[in-house]
């Protein structure tokens, strides 16, 4: 008897499936002897189907033969329906603990007490004796977990080729900025009155920690403002609608102004200067903080910030440092210090809005390539898990079933 | 015309020159651009198409004021679309 059952759960899964509803049907003790003898045909059915099946050909006689030999008295039939009975709650056990894996629902020992009452399970979908309900369940959240790791994948390669794109227009936009830097120096600690904090962020989300990270900045500029004179006052430019989503909720006094769509076209110098242009005319400032995420790799992105000084106060801080230069040349026709200043500051703040700009879209893809990445390795994980616990709920169905079988048949046999 | 002359009215044109974008109400910006569109336009085919996305735009613009949006504003190189 046990060799028997240890072959039986080592067969292929073909015997588990076409016969296994009608297996499952009408099992109860107070079957009629009229659909317990449909019963026994359709054993009869499946078991052949298995026996063609089976390649340890003499276990599968030994088990037709058991079942070949009909049902003889009423106490054979009370037994045989006892077994079942015993098996099948040892089948729902197991459909029940699937059941919480698959929707983290809690307390099988609950389910299972109420499943010897009411006769449904608490939490089982499918009515009393239907035991391929479950599996199904696993089989259509498999399907979805598939579909959902097939989008990923493809907006991974999606942002893959438009990184390439973009990374290329980056690293040329460096460029722009860098002799700015080189001859005006960066000064974060610029001594201004009004500060505009320019939070540059994505439209779109799933793309990791890149806005999160960007609006932390911004923030922490917006403290250290206020807390470096009561008459320093700051305010948000937000380009991207992430940003703004996450800054008006406990910020929304400080935004002054809201860019978004920049992305639709590929960015260009012609977008940047316009914005720059847009931003100069509506908001007033002595000193602009750009925040952006600086594209490092495909995995690496610096949160950064870059100052822009308004002419007014590079002017006032043009006596130190490289732009004092400045006096010892002679400026062509009106051109005056100042306005050459302004030009210049006009000229930096959209030459480093357009590398802020570029960077930022190149750290958004880049982030997004990752996290679509890790989400399908996510979904190919979870799958994996599925894929297992379906096998093994139907192979342990499979199994009851077989002992069931054969504990009817060892039944027969020994009342015979 | 003697030479100082000469280098007056240079200087007065010059003088002249350099804030008339200015007093147009343009910033640098504008006025970069509208000389990058006139150097764009003098290109020959095929570099004059490939350069023509360069001055494509498209952004809308929200102003806030004390936590209340107003009405966006679309600036668009083709804002039918």
């Amino acid at each position: 008897m046990s060799t028997i059952v240890a072959v039986m759960v080592a067969i292929p899964a073909c015997l588990a499936g076409t016969n296994k509803e009608s297996l499952g049907d009408g099992v109860g003790g107070t079957n009629s002897v009229k659909r317990r003898g449909l019963r026994d045909r359709s054993l009869k059915r499946n078991l052949t189907g298995g026996v063609y099946n089976l390649d340890s050909e003499e276990a599968g006689k030994t088990t037709a033969n058991f079942l070949l030999t009909p049902l003889r008295s009423p106490l054979t039939i009370a037994r045989y329906g006892m077994a079942s009975g015993s098996a099948r709650r040892g089948g729902a056990r197991l459909a029940n603990l699937l059941h919480g894996y698959v929707n983290s629902s809690s307390s099988s020992s609950a389910t299972s007490a109420s499943w010897s009452q009411t006769g449904i399970a608490a939490g089982e979908l499918a009515p009393f004796g239907a035991r391929m309900a479950s599996n199904q369940i696993v089989r259509n959240r498999m399907k979805s977990v598939k579909s959902i790791q097939k989008i990923t994948k493809a907006m991974k390669m999606v942002a893959a080729s438009k990184l390439r794109g973009v990374q290329g227009k980056t690293e040329d936009s460096r460029g722009l900025w860098q002799p700015f830097t080189a001859l005006l120096g960066d000064a974060p600690g610029a001594d201004a009155k009004k500060k505009i904090i320019l939070t540059i962020s994505s439209d779109k989300g799933l793309c990791g920690g890149i806005n999160s990270t960007s609006v932390k900045f911004s923030k922490a500029l917006m403290r250290l403002t206020a807390a470096s004179g009561s008459d320093n006052q700051a305010s948000y430019v937000v380009i991207g609608e992430k940003g703004k989503a996450q800054l008006q909720r406990d910020s929304r006094k400080h935004i002054k102004m809201f860019v978004t769509e920049t992305q639709k076209l590929p960015i260009n110098f012609s977008l940047a200067s316009a914005l720059a242009d847009e931003i100069m005319k509506t908001v007033e400032f002595d000193a602009i903080h750009l925040v952006y995420n600086k594209f490092q790799s495909v995995v690496s992105f610096l949160p950064t910030v870059a100052t822009i000084l308004s002419p007014e106060t590079l002017a006032a801080g043009s006596e130190v440092g490289k732009l004092g230069d400045l006096d010892s040349y002679e400026f062509e026709g009106a051109e005056t210090k100042a306005a050459v200043l302004q030009n210049l500051s006009e000229f930096q703040f959209a030459s480093v809005l357009y590398n802020a700009m570029l960077e930022n879209s190149c750290s958004e893809m880049g982030a997004r390539m990752s996290a679509m990445d890790n989400s399908a390795k996510n979904a190919s994980d979870m799958l994996e898990k599925l894929t297992l616990s379906y096998n093994r709920s139907r192979q342990a169905q499979i199994t009851t079933e077989l002992i069931e079988i054969i504990s009817g048949a060892a039944a027969l046999e020994a009342s015979s | 015309m003697s030479a100082p002359q000469g280098a007056q009215a240079v200087a007065q044109v010059a003088k002249g020159a350099a804030p008339y974008w200015r007093n147009a109400g343009m910033t640098y910006l504008a006025y970069v651009n509208a000389c990058s569109a006139h150097v764009r336009n003098c290109l020959k085919e095929p570099f004059k198409s490939q350069s023509a996305s360069r001055e494509q735009i498209h952004y809308k613009f929200t102003e806030w004021d004390n936590g209340v949006p107003s009405k966006p504003v679309l600036r668009s190189s083709n804002p039918e679309e």
